[in-house]
């Protein structure tokens, strides 16, 4: 398949026009529809069944470490703040119950080929507590130790100095992922998050120094006080950092779900055509310093391996956006936390309470999940073609998971075709293309092979752009 | 649950392949299934099932009273040594029939578990024995299916290496599918891995490896438990020892 790798086009009116709440497809079914009658039983019939394919897929492991010292306004992550590492201690000892609990239930022969830590704040846990958890995992899974194996981490520049970095790079972390949102001082009080372009540097080269492969940074866009000439700023100094991948979010204010928001001014949010002005900087920016759009949030080097992947066909969506290791299954352990197994997701319980009850019972934590029947897999793999390739090959697509795409997606395609005189996608008897002006609204075409939209109460979701 | 069949021994209920394959089609013909003026002979065979994933059909030691044709689905037969530690002894599929070698002991020496939602016919031994003392071609038939070579002994004896067992393995299925009317080459593995292990006298690891490495080399190709043989010619050639001529 060749998949040709589009620049989006920036057309302000018509994202102006589809400025809606939609899902962003790091699973589907969205996390929303888990169900709790998916339980420990339920799980580990999942494990056991992947266990018992002919070739059991490798694992990609996900540990949350819901700590920070200090909330981020924008948040809207499951954390908990405080700057007492005896909580962390409580916290660590019951993640390693379920590091215990979960492992011996694969297979030894499945190997460990990527590690996500995400949080929270994952550099929370100092130098010690970070060796002591690697050492329990590896201990209790089997890792890699392929030179492609991902290992992760995201640092909050603020409290990570080069000495930590290369602590970590000889934890055998080769991935690192950077918070930023924004330099400009003026938003950066008015989110409570102080950081300066040096602490950022200082992460980003003692990681280059200490054998990371890969570097990436995050902003966000629609931040309270944010204004096109500070982002401009930001976006300069962005570009002069020299991350492989850049991921540019949008901020949802949603601060009757986001406890830390309510700290937000709204009064003080840019309005519609500023944040649109703000993400068409980002995108003409970033394409000027040669950064490809991958798509949905996430640039990246034309020769990073997203890229790479995704004109080979192999890009897969999951939690952290695009994976070039879309094969494995995920086991996500710590509070909250949600793994893939086979064709099911399941979720951890979201407070330290259900979390830690669970394991002083020797129980799983898990709380939620989905066993994915056969619809949900054939628009799974639809949405996923869609996100990652903004392209959809019906004839081949219906041949492979045996259904006449066309009368399966009746209605599906009916709402394609108003998309399409937007001028989103394009249709024709046999693909869908997603446009250059439609790349930026990808979860709109993804939204209409979306079954479960309308269906239950409607659930907040953060604004398409 | 009673068998409805309709004349030349063809099931009605959309089994009509199961039928027309399996290896005691011809004995059900020969009994004139479908004729009503024939029907005290309808006791010989039942329709059992279905039956889920993991529930046995007979067990080790249950005295033997019928055979078993598989009528949908896949089986296996496995025995439990004293350490309850599980041993798989064969496979089967649609049209293919359990049960043969408990002729002699009396009593079955396995038991037959359901791999995914599976159905069977049942042939009550002692009616199929009165019936071969009186019709010479049933008796035939049924010598012949006795004396048939089980593959299972072959795969399982001597000094195969791990690549010789597994291809000879996928090729006998992918022919086993053929002769049944289903894909030879894009088949389902319904077992799982510890069974082929447990059946091929190798480590699941091995198993997953060795596939691994027919992957890379081109020979299959494996999605989760969908598997494509690529190139049967060469596969058959790793698996020629194991493998009738």
């Amino acid at each position: 398949m060749n998949h040709a790798i589009q620049i989006p086009e920036f057309d302000p009116a018509l994202i102006a026009r589809y400025d809606m709440a939609g899902p962003r497809y790091t699973s589907y079914p969205t996390a929303p529809q888990f169900r709790g009658d998916f339980d420990e039983r339920a799980l580990r019939s999942a494990i056991q069944a992947s266990n018992e394919e002919p070739i059991p897929r490798p694992l990609s492991i996900y540990v949350h470490v819901p700590f920070c010292v200090s909330p981020c306004f924008y948040c809207g992550c499951n954390r908990i703040i405080t700057r007492d590492v005896g909580k962390a201690d409580r916290y660590l000892e019951r993640l390693y119950r379920e590091i215990e609990l979960v492992a011996k239930l694969f297979d030894r022969d499945r190997q460990v080929t990527q590690l996500h830590f995400g949080g929270g704040t994952p550099n929370f846990l100092d130098v010690p507590r970070m060796q002591e958890l690697m050492g329990v995992l590896a201990r209790h899974f089997s890792f890699s130790v392929e030179r492609n194996r991902e290992f992760g981490i995201e640092i909050d520049p603020r409290f990570a100095d080069a000495d930590y970095i290369r602590g970590m790079g000889e934890l055998g972390f080769n991935r690192i992922s950077v918070g930023i949102q924004d330099f400009d001082p003026a938003v950066q009080a008015a989110v409570n998050r102080i950081q300066s372009v040096a602490q950022t540097r200082e992460v980003l080269e003692a990681a280059r120094a200490s054998g990371f492969r890969s570097t990436s940074v995050d902003l966000i866009y629609g931040l309270p006080r944010q204004t096109v000439a500070g982002f401009e700023r930001t976006l300069g100094e962005v570009v002069a950092l020299a991350p492989d991948r850049v991921a540019v979010y949008a901020y949802a204010h949603l601060p009757e779900m986001f406890k830390a928001q309510r700290q937000i001014d709204a009064a003080e949010l840019p309005d519609p055509a500023t944040r649109l002005a703000l993400i068409g900087r980002a995108l003409a920016r970033l394409d000027e310093a040669g950064y490809a759009y991958v798509g949905m949030d996430h640039f990246a080097r034309t020769d990073d391996e997203l890229v790479v992947a995704q004109r080979a066909g192999t890009l897969q969506r999951n939690f952290q956006g695009y994976s070039t290791h879309g094969e494995c299954d995920i086991v996500g352990l710590g509070v909250s936390a949600i793994g893939r197994i086979g064709d099911s997701y399941s979720q951890s319980a979201r407070d330290l309470t259900g979390y830690y009850a669970a394991l002083d019972n020797g129980r799983l934590p898990v709380a939620r999940g989905l066993a994915l029947v056969e619809d949900d897999l054939i628009r799974r793999e639809a949405i996923g073609q869609l996100m990652c390739y903004g392209e959809l090959d019906m004839i081949a697509f219906g041949e492979h998971r045996g259904i006449v795409f066309a009368e399966y997606f009746a209605a599906e395609l009916e709402r394609l075709h108003a998309l399409a005189g937007d001028g989103l996608v394009t249709l024709d008897e046999r693909t869908i293309r997603v446009t250059p002006r439609g790349r930026l609204l990808l979860r709109i075409v993804a939204m209409c092979f979306d079954a479960y939209l309308g269906k239950a109460a409607p659930t907040r979701f953060s604004r398409a752009i | 649950m009673s068998g409805h069949l309709a004349p030349g021994a063809v099931a009605t209920d959309g089994a009509a392949d199961f039928c027309r394959t399996c290896a005691l089609s011809s004995v059900c013909a020969m009994v004139g299934y479908g004729k009503p003026e024939l029907s005290p002979l309808h006791s010989l065979m039942e329709h059992l099932g279905p039956y889920r994933a993991g529930e046995a059909v007979f067990h080790q030691g249950d005295p033997f009273e019928a055979v078993y044709a598989v009528r949908a689905g896949t089986v296996k037969t496995r025995q439990l040594d004293h350490q309850g530690r599980e041993h798989v002894l064969g496979f089967f599929l649609p049209g293919e029939v359990i049960g043969l070698d408990a002729i002699y002991p009396d009593r079955f020496p396995c038991d037959a578990v359901a791999l995914d939602d599976a159905q069977f016919c049942r042939f009550s031994f002692p009616a199929m024995s009165v019936l071969a003392t009186r019709q010479p071609a049933v008796q035939r038939h049924l010598f012949r299916l006795i004396s048939r070579p089980l593959g299972a002994a072959r795969l399982l004896a001597g000094d195969h290496s791990a690549d010789e067992r597994l291809a000879a393995f996928l090729v006998d299925l992918g022919e086993r599918h053929a002769v049944r009317g289903f894909s030879g080459t894009h088949y389902q593995l319904s077992m799982s891995r510890s069974d082929i292990a447990s059946y091929l006298s190798l480590a699941a690891e091995t198993v997953s490896r060795t596939l691994s490495r027919f992957r890379a080399k081109g020979l299959v190709a494996i999605k989760g438990r969908v598997l494509h043989l690529r190139d049967q010619q060469q596969l058959r050639e790793l698996g020629q020892n194991l493998l009738a001529a």
